[in-house]
């Protein structure tokens, strides 16, 4: 076996590096501290460079946004499933339209805007409080569901001529205010996180509490 | 959706092609950008750029080189370039390196040292050593011993021969030991002056 200096040594040292082991390369380093050394120290390099790619390297997600952004400015990408332009959130209202006649529903609201003059003062401050329980899952034991329940009760044990035509229509509008509540929390029910199906929900309950005191003032001043 | 579909599809305009390509090489495309630059902010950049320039150029892909090395090349090149805007100058990859025995510049002496590096080398003062690297050297580095290429995907990836990037690595680990083993003598005469200071307070 042909002995081997520094310099020859130096010349394969790559290939030792990529884990190649002539027998002469290996008597050298048993015999050599410096180049003993120099593999040593290229050794430490090259197990910490390795470290370095498991290393966490997500990179944020902006850049991607960014980059889409900047597709879609030039035309170069285009998307085959484009959004709908109408949000499923609002086709349940377009059912609750489909069910009512148009002049049944008007006048409903039309009453729920009058009755909102008249509303308690307390009522619309709650509103806030309780939107916290309005998660889908306990919607029909809602504290305001129950509330506006019991409100129902009393107000109509209270009025003073509930066979009256003005009577009968309040309860007419209560019905229609009622269906309209139960379908909102159906579509919370369906769908919890959808904003705009809560928001629908809290105008319905707003619509009964109003309605509400406007059929306990009637009530109560005998009209 | 494989690779090959989703670049069929991109090259089509497909969003989500374009996404499933960029999700499949991000975190190696940033990555190199990071190790290249040690720099968050510029690495998001370039990351950026380099997917910008690929999918711009994505229709022309026609799978000579494997998708990967097409979009390193591009990377590396940004981050070059980058570098040579950075450094101020122009000059192209073979001049990105330093003069050695090769092209006429002093002889680097090797193994001489008594200074072992064993023990005392830690991410931050390789990423230090890697920082001073000139730019060939560095992505030669960072491609082979950080991400693991073999020399003929780095010959592709940076447009030169096998022996050309197995030269660049040779001396860019030769160099990197030169910086660590300075690094360590600077700490090393440091820590003697602070010793001899507290003594001539005493």
């Amino acid at each position: 076996m042909a002995s081997m200096t520094c310099r020859d040594f130096h010349h394969e040292l790559d290939k030792w590096m990529d884990g190649e082991r002539p027998a002469n390369a290996q008597s050298h380093l048993k015999s050599c501290v410096h180049c003993g050394a120099l593999v040593a120290d290229l050794s430490a390099i090259q197990s910490e460079a390795e470290t370095w790619d498991s290393l966490p390297s997500e990179p944020p997600e902006r850049i991607w946004t960014a980059l889409r952004t900047q597709l879609e400015s030039e035309g170069l990408i285009e998307d085959p499933h484009p959004e709908t332009p109408e949000p499923r959130s609002i086709g349940w209202w377009n059912d609750l339209f489909a069910k009512f006649p148009r002049p049944v529903l008007a006048g409903a609201y039309l009453a729920a805007l009058v009755a909102f003059a008249f509303a308690m003062s307390g009522t619309r401050g709650n509103h806030v409080k309780d939107v916290k329980w309005l998660d889908g899952s306990t919607i029909v034991s809602s504290p305001l569901s129950a509330q506006l329940d019991s409100a129902e009760v009393a107000t109509v044990a209270s009025m003073r001529q509930p066979n009256s035509a003005v009577a009968a229509s309040l309860h007419q509008n209560l019905a229609i205010v009622d269906n309209y509540i139960a379908l909102c929390e159906k579509s919370v029910r369906e769908e919890p996180e959808n904003e705009a199906a809560r928001d629908f929900l809290y105008d319905a309950y707003q619509q009964k509490a109003d309605l509400l005191t406007q059929m306990s003032e009637r009530g109560e001043t005998g009209q | 959706m494989s690779e090959a579909e989703a670049i069929r599809l991109a090259q089509q305009g497909d969003a989500a092609a374009f996404e499933r390509l960029y999700r499949m090489h991000n975190r190696r495309v940033y990555s190199l950008c990071l190790r290249m630059l040690n720099n968050t902010a510029e690495a998001e950049d370039l990351t950026q750029e380099a997917f910008l320039q690929l999918f711009r150029k994505i229709a022309t892909f026609r799978g000579e080189s494997a998708f990967s090395t097409w979009l390193h090349r591009l990377s590396v090149n940004v981050v070059l370039m980058k570098l040579r805007k950075k450094s101020g100058n122009e000059s192209s990859l073979e001049e990105m390196t330093e003069p050695d025995e090769d092209s006429g510049g002093p002889r680097r002496d090797f193994g001489t040292s008594d200074l072992r590096l064993t023990g005392s080398i830690d991410r931050v003062n390789l990423q230090r050593a890697v920082d001073q690297l000139p730019p060939g050297y560095k992505s030669v580095f960072v491609l082979h011993d950080v991400q693991g290429y073999e020399h003929n995907e780095i010959a592709d990836i940076m447009d030169c021969s096998i022996g050309n990037s197995k030269s660049q690595l040779h001396k860019a680990r030769m160099r990197l030991r030169e910086l660590l083993q300075e690094e360590l003598r600077d700490q090393a005469r440091k820590d003697r002056r602070a010793a001899a200071d507290a003594v001539g307070e005493v």
